[in-house]
């Protein structure tokens, strides 16, 4: 399970670093979207798998740590709403320039 | 300590959180939710100060555990020197800023969510310099973030956006490395709250994720203070952003990595801190040439003010990177002079663009344009010096002190090169003064009848004034704050010890 979870997170970053570096604004998007994805697998697993079974719960058994878990659902939230938020601005910007090539947007280049 | 003194840290934080609630709920009522955001920030403003003189006079943190939970498990509010000291100062720009947006003639400041946000910029900033909790600190961050890149995106300014996506997406990408750095050190160390992680570092400086965590922390408070390598983004957010916005983006957002920085060398990493140290007086040094050139190559005066900020955050960190307790305070005291001269300067900036024929601020627009504007004239030369760092000016005073502890540490080489690329500044400061005040206009500029209001920075210039022929309290405070970050067992202490 846990070299899954790490090849599952080093996979994703590759993806995303690869999808970031690339010229079309909205892949370069899609690359960050799945960075800050691999990030949330990478807090969910720094303590979420050590037990078995939930936080605060009246089952016996190993409880797995419930701090990461609240991390990662925060770090969910402004990522959602961040992401939200990149996305209404790139519409802005490809329907200004009718282009997602970012060597076309160039007003900030005056 | 009793319950109205721990709950003070709380308040700089709610007052602006509530107030842009309160805010959103009046957005059909225009200038009560204006008068209403500026009374709120002088409320804030007003809580802020209170919690500086009490830690100043009783000589130690304010710290509250939220919701009464226990040390390490909770988040703590700490309100120590430090913080408080950068409170106070964030709010004085804010408020600055806010009395600027109330006389400003901007597209921007009619749209109903202006004032909500701008309180929201508060509230993050704010409770990132009074946080406790490392993840606490990146949900502040983000907060701060949002809300800017928000005002930008829906800035007067026609690139508005394109600055707001850039920036954003470094910031999101900065987030994703303090997540990263948050989850290193929870494997490492299983806490997040800044004092007990200091102690568990401490004790064991070697875990395996620690130096990707410094590592990834840096880089992180470096995007946040564009510092060198990661400044790209900082010129073209800060000039197409409005001009009450960008006043605050320039001078007090940039502070949340001089903060982090500061942070990080005296608490968090102090067994590491001689390699962070080394290179941040690097960069700084870096920064501080590399800023001033670029701004004496710029055409735009927001653009050239942008830059400046990457020169002056060079000054901060080198004094950081110096690390003894003279140049903490002068970092200290550097920090907060150069938020008022900065966050003065732009707005005068944006004056001069709001009167001028066309609204910008490039230099072929706003030649010979200050002719008819005096008053403003003499607010951007006092101003210009206290960039330069030339009497009367607290500017000068921030420039002596570091350039004081640089000689008291015998860090020739450094100095010798900040010590010459400051003249730069005197060279664009100068520049931009006689091409808007000094040279004939083109042709026959016809001015705007009415522009923005000159009252925010005539009051910033006048503590600009004030802090530089009367720096003593400013300098006895941050003495305070550098003998306090130079101890890290007080900082631990006094969170640790309270609620415990």
């Amino acid at each position: 399970m846990e070299l899954l979870t790490a090849l599952t997170v080093g996979l994703l970053f590759a993806i995303g670093i690869f999808q970031m570096l690339r010229r079309n604004i909205i892949r370069s998007t899609i690359g960050l979207i799945i960075l800050a994805n691999a990030v949330n697998l990478f807090l969910l697993s720094t303590g979420a798998y050590d037990g078995t079974v939930a936080a605060y719960t009246t089952t016996t058994g190993q409880r797995s740590d419930a701090l990461p878990q609240a991390l990662v659902l925060t770090a969910i939230v402004i990522s959602m709403g961040g992401t939200a938020f990149v996305l209404s601005m790139l519409y802005i910007i490809s329907s200004r320039y009718e282009t997602a090539d970012m060597d076309d947007v160039q007003g900030l280049k005056h | 300590m009793s319950f109205i003194d721990t709950h003070l840290v709380l308040l700089p934080i709610a007052t602006p959180l509530v107030g842009a609630m309160l805010a959103l709920l009046l957005r059909r009522w225009g200038r009560v939710q204006a008068y209403g955001a500026a009374g709120t920030m002088g409320l804030s403003l007003a809580f802020s100060a209170l919690l500086l003189a009490r830690v100043i006079t009783g000589g130690e943190a304010v710290v509250l555990q939220v919701g009464g939970w226990r040390f390490p498990y909770g988040i703590s509010l700490v309100g120590d020197p430090l913080s408080a000291l950068f409170v106070v100062m964030s709010q004085l720009v804010l408020c600055a800023g806010l009395i600027y947006a109330l006389g400003s003639k901007d597209a921007i400041i009619r749209y109903p969510p202006f004032y909500p946000l701008f309180l929201l910029l508060s509230t993050g900033l704010t409770g990132a310099f009074l946080t406790g909790d490392l993840f606490n600190l990146f949900v502040f961050a983000e907060l701060l973030v949002i809300s800017g890149a928000t005002l930008t995106a829906a800035s007067d300014d026609r690139y508005g956006t394109e600055a707001a996506y850039k920036y954003f997406y470094m910031s999101l990408l900065a987030s994703t490395f303090m997540l990263l750095a948050i989850g290193s050190l929870y494997v490492s160390y299983g806490t997040l709250n800044m004092a007990d992680l200091a102690g568990r570092i401490a004790a064991r400086p070697d875990g395996s994720l620690t130096t990707a965590a410094i590592a990834l922390l840096m880089a992180t408070f470096m995007i946040k203070s564009a510092v060198f390598p990661f400044h790209f983004w900082q010129p073209d957010f800060h000039a197409a952003a409005p001009t009450a916005v960008s006043a605050m983006l320039s001078s007090v957002v940039v502070k949340v990595g001089v903060y982090g920085f500061l942070r990080m060398t005296t608490l968090l990493f102090v067994a590491q801190a001689p390699l962070i140290r080394a290179i941040l007086l690097v960069l700084g040094v870096v920064g501080v040439v590399f800023g001033g050139l670029s701004a004496v190559g710029t055409h735009n005066v927001k653009r050239m003010l942008a830059y400046s900020t990457l020169a002056q955050v060079g000054f901060i960190l080198v004094g950081i990177g110096w690390g003894t307790a003279p140049a903490l305070m002068a970092a200290v005291v550097f920090s907060f002079n150069h938020s008022l001269i900065k966050a003065a300067m732009l707005m005068l900036a944006g004056y001069v663009a709001s009167r001028a024929p066309v609204k910008s601020a490039s230099f072929d627009v706003v030649t010979g344009v200050g002719r008819q504007l005096p008053a403003a004239g003499v607010l951007f030369f006092l101003g210009g010096l206290g960039l330069s760092g030339i009497p009367p000016t607290n500017g000068f005073i921030s420039k002596l002190l570091l350039f004081r502890s640089g000689i008291e540490a015998a860090r020739f080489v450094p100095l010798l090169i900040i010590g010459l690329a400051s003249i730069l500044t005197l060279v664009y400061v100068i520049r931009s003064f006689q091409t808007i005040w000094w040279h004939a206009p083109p042709a026959e500029t016809r001015l705007k009848p009415t522009g923005d209001s000159l009252v925010a920075p005539a009051l910033l210039i006048g503590l600009v004034l004030l802090f530089g022929l009367w720096a003593e309290p400013l300098v006895k405070v941050a003495s305070d704050v550098s003998l306090w970050l130079m101890d890290p067992a007080l900082y631990i202490a006094a969170v640790g010890g309270t609620g415990g």
